[in-house]
């Protein structure tokens, strides 16, 4: 394998002297201390399967899991219409049986929240953004991270071959609380809860591999004068996320294992004794509680694992496109790694109502209004970068107006929620439906569909229709709107969530006609989104070509040797970093931009700050 | 052509990088002290607190001496010793809490299992 | 290990030392080779994975109504015709802490690059995890003569052999897999792998005795779970 290697001339070493400053005669102000390390060598793949297939370039590998991730995003959304429309419309659709309904919204819950969102951000946009934004050639375990996706590759197609074992997928909700997952009368309580388990158990596995290498990049790779305060907030969020996935996903593990010993050996750790037509079921003595909070120890961090990185896109985004350095980038950061520590201390705020000890409401109420803080300041810090910027109102800018809007409303219900007087009437209603689909659907899918039509033209080199974009966010924000307003006032109404039919109970009058609207409103928002995939296929072939770092910003992913990157990200030389990715718009510039790599002696006539 | 830094470095004289083996001996024959101890702990039956407290005290010390010295971990930069041990606070309050937890569930069993549990 | 040099770069011990090493580009863990650093954020991973264990044992144990086995007198062993409380899981401790001594020394031996020490060492670890293994193999057969099964136990409350078998069972697969990368290392060092950089095939990096150091912390880590196991399963 070794032949393989070969060392380009161009990766070289950097020689004595290039180490010394960013070129032969530049003023002491320009120094930077060179490197520590040997340039990384990297394998060159030859053949269609090592360059494409099982390549170990991190950004075809993002490639690989950002479309692996939304496949399993349509068939998440596929299910949604189908729940809809059996809420909105019960009895049209005659397979739709109670059975069927249970295991869509397994599927969905499960799917959209870990195999599409936690793989698209971390494994997608970590992949191909984090190398080429710190300064380094690749990730520094390249083959790891090829195995990682076919390993998350292998978890999807686990998961997808439930839908066609008997019995199904499995119908418990995507929390899976015993011990009804696995007795009989649960939907899929046999082949498809196993799968599931399985699927989980290889997915943490592939995503450790990953994670390992995410951190390390970060940590240990960046390039010259890359200082941890000089990353773009982009990287900050999913480094972030990373270090809570690989805490977070060991207490997943952990249950997936301990549960499936109770399926399959009959262990009785999540599993009391049991009555069952009047027979007492082999199970005893298991807590069903302790399930409950290892899986929200890890359930918890995974909203932020959702919520971080896209919290640190928006950022970039918003920067760039309203010409405007990020207002507080520290305050931003320790409120990324704020949240991300107290992420580990909220988790019972999920489980007011299910009997643990009652003194811990007291305890992750006041956890859980605490975190509020540092979002809340993130919240301020996206408006004041707003404020009196230059605001472009393109596609981009647009979904992330959008975010911040969506983001502030399911963050404030989220206020509600975390009371526990003012949880215990609202629990299992369609209030919290309403609520996290606002704070971790919509608004991180908005950031994602922004983070597309920003760095699309890095990717392929062309831009994305602009008229197609606007209709598609229109479509999108005013029908998520549609969707979710009404549902809040559902939950008001007492409507319990995750009932397959109300029948004449008393909510039908009311809600009749509002889930009729719901029900349009989803179906119509779900087929907006195939504007985004007629988008990329017409601008792959016919699209307008994008120059050079087209939205003028800053960080190194836009400055590499050619646009879209290739193996190696940076051509002969490493960039050398001089300065934060915020400065727009700097007084006295020549540009209303200064990239990361321009030394200070270029632009010590201006008011640029020192970073 | 690699990424192992200074270490890797073979003009490099090795003893800047290893340790006395004394240290290594020592800590070996202190973690065979401790485990026996701790063996003793049952051997006498000791019950109660002491048992626990005993307990607590020889574990952590051997697992300290481990991480110190055979993990290397008490030659280490800060950076990397506060980026190990900080995340275990999250651990602290795990086994905190559900300590509270199974006396409460403890609690409700033996109280339903008197008082039945119909309401 | 101790402190590398930096060209141009100072290194402070010491918080004042954390502060600048984050504070500064490129690294944030000074002279920390890579693979090494991606072990210690795996086992701090492995960590939590263990300490779920133990905490869900906790609560299982702590809030069963039945009473729980005395391990004292279920682990107990037989020795000349007297009854010894927890024989073989003393006997287990010293070997696991015997062959984390050696690979300790193992690890010096590799950096001072003497290549047939460092070998011999970590075939000798290698050989003392598979005599755990093997132990612990008998005492789980030993187990389930007495009737000791994952879902009940004669002893009493069910959970305990579901709990004793999930984490010496889980542990157990860590001393194995640990074994045959010790094998598959002392190969590698007899070969002299690490002395000619030949690349391995996981990582793709060049072969170097760094690696020794690599496997060493996994091998610590293994026994380091065992003096959690020891204390809190045995000796509870």
């Amino acid at each position: 394998m070794s032949d393989e290697y070969e060392n380009k001339s161009g990766y070289q070493a950097q020689s004595s002297e290039a180490l010394t400053g960013s070129a032969g005669s530049t003023p002491d102000m320009d120094y930077v201390r060179p490197a520590e390390l040997p340039e990384q060598d990297l394998y060159h793949g030859h053949t269609f399967i090592t360059k494409w297939v099982f390549c170990q370039d991190a950004k075809v590998i993002g490639v690989q899991y950002f479309l692996t991730a939304v496949f399993t995003g349509v068939v998440g959304l596929i299910l949604s219409w189908l729940m809809r429309l059996q809420l909105g419309f019960p009895g049209l659709a005659g397979f739709i049986t109670a059975e069927h309904y249970y295991q869509f919204v397994t599927m969905h819950g499960m799917i959209m929240v870990v195999y599409f969102l936690t793989a698209l951000f971390l494994g997608g946009f970590g992949n191909y953004l984090i190398p080429l934004m710190v300064g380094a050639r690749d990730m520094v375990f390249p083959y790891v991270n090829m195995l990682s996706f076919w390993m998350f590759f292998v978890a999807v197609a686990v998961l997808m071959a439930s839908f066609f074992v008997p019995g199904g997928p499995t119908g418990a909700g995507w929390t899976l609380y015993p011990p009804q997952t696995i007795l009989e009368g649960t939907p899929g309580s046999g082949m498809g809860i196993l799968l599931m388990l399985i699927s989980l158990a290889l997915f943490v596995i592939g995503f450790t591999m990953g994670g390992l290498n995410y951190m390390i990049t970060v940590l240990q790779a960046r390039t010259r004068g890359m200082t941890l305060m000089r990353m773009p907030l982009t990287v900050w969020g999913i480094f972030t996320a990373t270090v809570l996935a690989m805490l977070a996903f060991p207490a997943l593990l952990v249950s997936a294992i301990m549960m499936t010993l109770d399926k399959v050996i009959g262990t009785s750790f999540f599993m009391p004794t049991i009555l069952k037509a009047g027979e007492v079921l082999e199970y005893g003595g298991g807590s069903p509680i302790l399930f409950q909070h290892l899986f929200w120890f890890f359930g918890h961090p995974e909203v932020y694992i959702v919520a971080l990185p896209a919290f640190g896109i928006v950022s970039d985004l918003i920067s760039v496109h309203a010409r405007k350095n990020i207002f507080g980038y520290r305050m931003m950061v320790w409120a990324i790694v704020g949240i991300g520590a107290l992420s580990f201390f909220v988790w019972a705020h999920h489980m007011y109502v299910s009997g643990m000890n009652p003194w811990f409401g007291f305890f992750f109420a006041t956890t859980t209004l605490i975190i509020a803080v540092p979002t809340a300041m993130k919240v301020y810090n996206w408006i004041l970068t707003l404020w009196r910027g230059n605001i472009r109102i393109n596609t981009v800018m647009l979904w992330c107006l959008g975010f911040i809007v969506t983001f502030v409303n399911g963050g404030i219900t989220g206020i509600f929620l975390g009371n526990v007087s003012v949880d215990v009437p609202l629990s299992d209603t369609y209030f919290v439906v309403a609520h996290f689909h606002m704070v971790m659907g919509i608004a991180p899918v908005m950031v994602i569909m922004g983070a597309v039509y920003h760095w699309f033209p890095l990717i392929t080199g062309r831009f994305l229709n602009e008229t197609l974009g606007k209709w598609h966010f229109w479509t999108t924000f005013l029908g998520a709107y549609s969707i979710y307003f009404p549902m809040h006032y559902l939950g008001f109404i007492g409507v319990p969530r995750r009932y397959y039919e109300m029948y004449d109970s008393p909510y039908m009058t009311s809600a009749v006609g509002m889930n009729e609207f719901i029900s349009t409103a989803a179906f119509l928002v779900g087929a907006a989104q195939f504007f985004l995939i007629f988008n990329v296929i017409k601008t792959l072939k016919t699209g307008e070509r994008a120059p050079k770092n087209p939205w003028k910003a800053n960080s190194l992913e836009w400055h590499t040797s050619t646009q879209p990157p290739e193996h190696g990200n940076f051509g002969e030389r490493l960039p050398v970093v001089h300065r934060w990715p915020y400065d727009f718009s700097v007084p006295g510039a020549k540009d209303d931009f200064i990239p990361q790599t321009t030394p200070p002696s270029e632009v010590a006539h201006t008011k640029v700050e020192k970073t | 052509m690699d990424n192992t830094g200074q270490i890797n470095d073979k003009d490099k004289k090795p003893e800047g990088s290893t340790h006395k083996i004394g240290i290594y001996l020592w800590i070996w024959g202190l973690l065979f002290v401790l485990s026996f101890f701790s063996y003793l702990v049952d051997w006498y039956q000791f019950q109660g607190m002491l048992r626990w407290s005993l307990i607590l005290f020889f574990m952590f010390l051997k697992a300290g001496l481990i991480m110190a010295f055979f993990m290397h971990l008490f030659w280490e930069r800060y950076a990397l010793v506060n980026v190990l041990l900080w995340p275990m606070t999250a651990i602290a309050c795990f086994i905190f809490l559900m300590v509270a937890e199974f006396e409460y569930t403890l609690f409700t069993r033996v109280f339903y299992f008197f008082v039945g549990g119909g309401a | 290990m101790s402190d590398p040099k930096i060209d141009g770069f100072e290194l402070k011990p010491g918080f004042k030392g954390m502060a600048s090493d984050t504070g500064s580009d490129q690294t944030m863990f000074k002279g920390v080779h890579w693979g090494k650093a991606m072990m210690w954020i795996f086992l701090l991973s492995d960590t939590f994975v263990f300490s779920c264990f133990l905490i869900a044992y906790m609560k299982g144990r702590g809030s069963t109504p039945v009473e729980w086995p005395n391990p004292s007198e279920v682990f107990a062993l037989e020795a000349f015709g007297v009854p010894v409380p927890l024989l073989l899981i003393a006997l287990m401790t010293f070997v696991l802490i015997t062959s984390s001594g050696t690979m300790a020394l193992a690890v010096k031996y590799g950096y001072e690059r003497n290549r047939k020490m460092c070998g011999w060492l970590v075939l000798a670890t290698a050989i003392g995890g598979l005599t755990f293994v093997g132990m612990q193999a008998y005492e789980w057969s030993k187990l389930i003569h007495e009737g000791v099964r994952p879902w009940a136990n004669p002893f009493g409350a069910a959970q305990f052999g579901s709990f004793f078998f999930m984490i010496t069972g889980f542990h157990g697969t860590h001393v194995s897999i640990g074994v045959i990368f010790l094998f598959i290392y002392a190969y590698k060092v007899f070969a002299g792998h690490y002395e000619s950089g030949k690349r391995g095939w996981f990582t793709t990096m060049k072969g170097d005795y760094v690696e020794i150091e690599i496997l060493g912390l996994y091998w610590h880590f293994v026994d380091l779970v065992w003096v959690f196991i020891f204390a809190f399963f045995y000796l509870w």
